[in-house]
């Protein structure tokens, strides 16, 4: 086990308070950690295609980053309408 | 130990200890305003740190490359997420964008 993993799973531990945000907390609040949630999971998958050595890893970190952008607005267009 | 391998190891812990911070503040702060302010550390320094050190260590190579635009993404993308996530609270507070009567 390399560095780059030590520090993906050590990052994996931040989605913890994450999720309790998400379960504890108000519909906007918990808006607020699935967008942390997103920016942690684009993180580790960086670090865990460095871990590995390998290249095309990159890219699921590149497309997360994406729809992370196109969910989360996505959620917020509708909680400002709907729910 | 080289000088690239400390320099991969200080960017790790800077760029992990940010994010787990940043996790605890959203965690901790009470309402979504509060809880806001968190997520752009955690998508500026975090990512900028954790791309540097893959720079470092692979150069400008296809991993260092694609590493530099998930960190952009995530930086150009996280303020449009967070204007977006607050004019949803403030919708929701007021039923309505415009400024109340007289607080113009």
């Amino acid at each position: 086990m390399n560095a780059w993993l030590i520090a993906a799973t050590v990052l994996l531990l931040g989605l913890v308070p994450c999720a309790i945000v998400m379960v504890r907390g108000s519909i906007v609040e918990a808006l607020v950690g699935l967008q942390m949630a997103g920016i942690l999971e684009v993180v580790t998958l960086l670090l865990l295609a460095e871990g590995f050595h390998r290249a095309p890893f990159f890219d699921l970190a590149l497309v997360l980053a994406l729809l992370t952008l196109a969910g989360t607005l996505v959620f917020a267009r509708m909680l400002e309408r709907w729910v | 130990m080289s000088l690239s391998s400390v320099a991969v190891v200080v960017l790790l812990v800077f760029g992990v200890g940010v994010e787990l911070v940043c996790c605890i503040g959203v965690l901790v702060m009470r309402g979504a305003y509060d809880k806001l302010h968190y997520t752009g550390p955690a998508a500026i320094f975090g990512p900028s740190a954790i791309a540097a050190a893959i720079v470092v260590r692979e150069s400008f190579s296809q991993a260092g490359v694609k590493a530099i635009l998930a960190a952009l993404l995530l930086i150009v993308a996280n303020p449009v997420v967070t204007h977006a996530t607050g004019r949803a609270l403030y919708i929701r507070q007021r039923d309505h964008l415009e400024p109340d009567e007289g607080t113009r």
